[in-house]
């Protein structure tokens, strides 16, 4: 029996790796999360915290060395459709259209043809992307292509959605349009919401999006920061004082807090 | 006109007057070297003599059937006699080659995607991979003849051999430079490992396929050849033997110029197939 209804847990996960040379690297060091049904969670850390790992062995295509991973109490042993996962590379088969992409979870089910393609039109107009249904992926923006990527996930059903800093390669705009379009596709009302566990070195992507965001620095979780402000979140939200607070803490922690001090003049 | 097609036309322009000057080319040699190696046949032969001596004496290589008689039993040579010559020896060849070809290709590529399941597997074929690749193709032809003996088999399994081998080291590779994140993606999709091979692997690798599609194609033109050189008694392999042994430097000349024109065939047509197969590659980004 489930023992919790957390969606998604991580419990005295360690993993470590060895090198070439026989030396070892701690990528995680005795890591805990618990992540609510329905939670906006965002990740942040430096590069080499140990985020992108803890990712990995979230979706089952990694596992710990020691510890464990649960999605609702049950033990995660590999990757599979209950945990959708978005990544950092451009992952959209470049030779299957678009609409074959959005609809390949379905079939990997055995879904029929009908209602894979009703599921997967409804998500890529839900995407913006309903011109280039049967577009090959290399005919498409870097932008539109992560379009694709979500409307591919969140058509397979998933309940947990694992995005390992997607949107970085995108320009300023960009990002901030897709930023959109993930939040109305999360905040979809004829389900229950889905639970989110989104890794990010972008803060600014973190106090937009998340409920609560983690801290990781050296392979632990240093810090659990709650984000009450209401959504959608625009720049004018991000400048308010109790946002520009946890920013300031974000930053401290990234290692660059001295470098923002001024921000400090903006919170009064 | 747009400036592609002016630049499509010049090359289309380029490559006539290339082929045109080697035709030229090899009637000037034909002047410039007239001394003949058997009555009637010179060292290099004309357009003049290949398209009509040479081209009639293939008649003698019909062996008859088909309610037509043959020139060993009594008839003229002729320019139809010939024509069924070529038809003859050219589909013995045809057959030879596409038997072996079809079946060395999928021998290659199932073993080769097979063999792939695992790391294991790939690391167990490295070195033996190596050696296929720098083993002398033609030095073979003398093990399959007694293996296989002189019979169709043994020559479509030699050309089978050449084209399994360059499609399994190839295979092999092409897994192996398969983007990790195709494969995570659709893991995490649900894709089991069957399902992971039809939607994922097979379709990544065709683009790296071509190349050694090709490569194939080349080597099963040079071993069909090579093992009807050994005692087949047909196919176009078996008339250039033939016209080896009599000093028949003309019909050498007509049956490769064939070959020639076969091959780029052969070559055109995979290359159409793969341009259909590989267009999501091939669009514009």
């Amino acid at each position: 029996m489930p023992t919790s209804s957390h969606a998604l847990e991580a419990i005295n996960v360690s993993r470590k790796y060895t090198r070439r040379d026989g030396s070892q690297i701690h990528a995680l060091t005795d890591v805990n999360i618990s992540i609510q049904e329905g939670e906006f969670v965002c990740i942040v850390g430096p590069s080499g915290c140990g985020k992108s790992t803890l990712l990995q062995l979230c979706a089952g295509l990694d596992s710990p060395t020691h510890g464990s991973i649960r999605t609702k109490g049950t033990p995660v042993s590999g990757p599979g459709p209950d945990r959708g996962v978005v990544f950092q590379k451009d992952s959209v088969f470049p030779w299957m259209s678009v609409l074959h992409n959005v609809e390949y979870g379905l079939r990997c089910r055995g879904v029929s043809a009908t209602e894979r393609e009703k599921v997967a039109k409804h998500y890529l107009h839900r995407v913006g992307l309903t011109d280039v249904v049967n577009a090959w992926p290399r005919e498409l923006s870097g932008g539109m292509l992560k379009r694709v990527a979500i409307a591919s996930v969140f058509a397979n059903g998933s309940d947990v959605l694992l995005l390992d800093e997607p949107f970085g390669a995108l320009d300023y705009v960009t990002r901030h349009k897709i930023h959109d379009v993930l939040l109305e596709l999360w905040n979809e009302s004829d389900r229950a919401k889905r639970t989110v566990l989104f890794v990010t070195h972008d803060v600014d992507e973190a106090l937009t999006l998340a409920d609560r965001i983690l801290v990781m620095r050296g392979g632990k979780v240093v810090d659990n920061l709650r984000i009450e402000h209401q959504r959608p979140r625009n720049d004018e939200a991000l400048a308010e004082p109790s946002m520009i607070a946890i920013k300031l803490t974000l930053l401290e922690h990234l290692g660059i807090g001295h470098a923002h001090r001024f921000l400090e003049g903006v919170k009064q | 006109m747009t400036l592609l097609a002016r630049a499509r036309n010049r090359d289309r322009l380029v490559a006539i007057s290339v082929f045109m000057a080697l035709i030229l080319g090899w009637q000037l040699l034909s002047y410039a070297f007239p001394q003949e190696i058997v009555p009637g046949v010179p060292m290099v032969p004309g357009w003049q003599i290949v398209f009509t001596t040479t081209l009639k004496s293939l008649s003698l290589y019909w062996p008859g059937g088909w309610g037509f008689g043959s020139v060993a039993a009594g008839e003229e040579q002729s320019y139809f006699y010939a024509f069924l010559a070529i038809v003859y020896h050219s589909g013995a060849t045809f057959l030879r080659l596409s038997v072996g070809f079809i079946c060395g290709g999928l021998v290659g590529l199932i073993l080769g995607l097979a063999i792939s399941w695992s790391p294991w597997g790939r690391r167990l074929v490295n070195l033996p991979i190596q050696f296929m690749r720098v083993l002398p193709l033609l030095a073979l032809i003398p093990l399959f003849q007694i293996w296989f003996g002189l019979s169709f088999v043994g020559e479509a399994t030699f050309v089978a051999y050449a084209v399994g081998a360059i499609v399994f080291a190839a295979v092999v590779n092409a897994v192996g430079n398969v983007q990790l994140v195709f494969i995570e993606n659709a893991r995490t999709f649900g894709a089991n490992r069957w399902y992971l091979y039809r939607t994922v692997i097979l379709p990544a690798i065709l683009p790296e396929m071509e190349a050694a599609v090709l490569l194939a194609l080349g080597a099963s033109w040079g071993a069909v050849l090579g093992a009807e050189f050994l005692g087949a008694q047909s196919g176009l392999g078996y008339i250039l033997v033939f016209s080896r042994d009599y000093g028949y430097l003309d019909r050498m000349f007509l049956i490769a110029l064939l070959v020639v024109l076969y091959a780029t065939f052969s070559y055109w047509l995979a290359m159409t197939v793969f341009a259909r197969i590989n267009r999501w590659n091939k669009v514009a980004r």
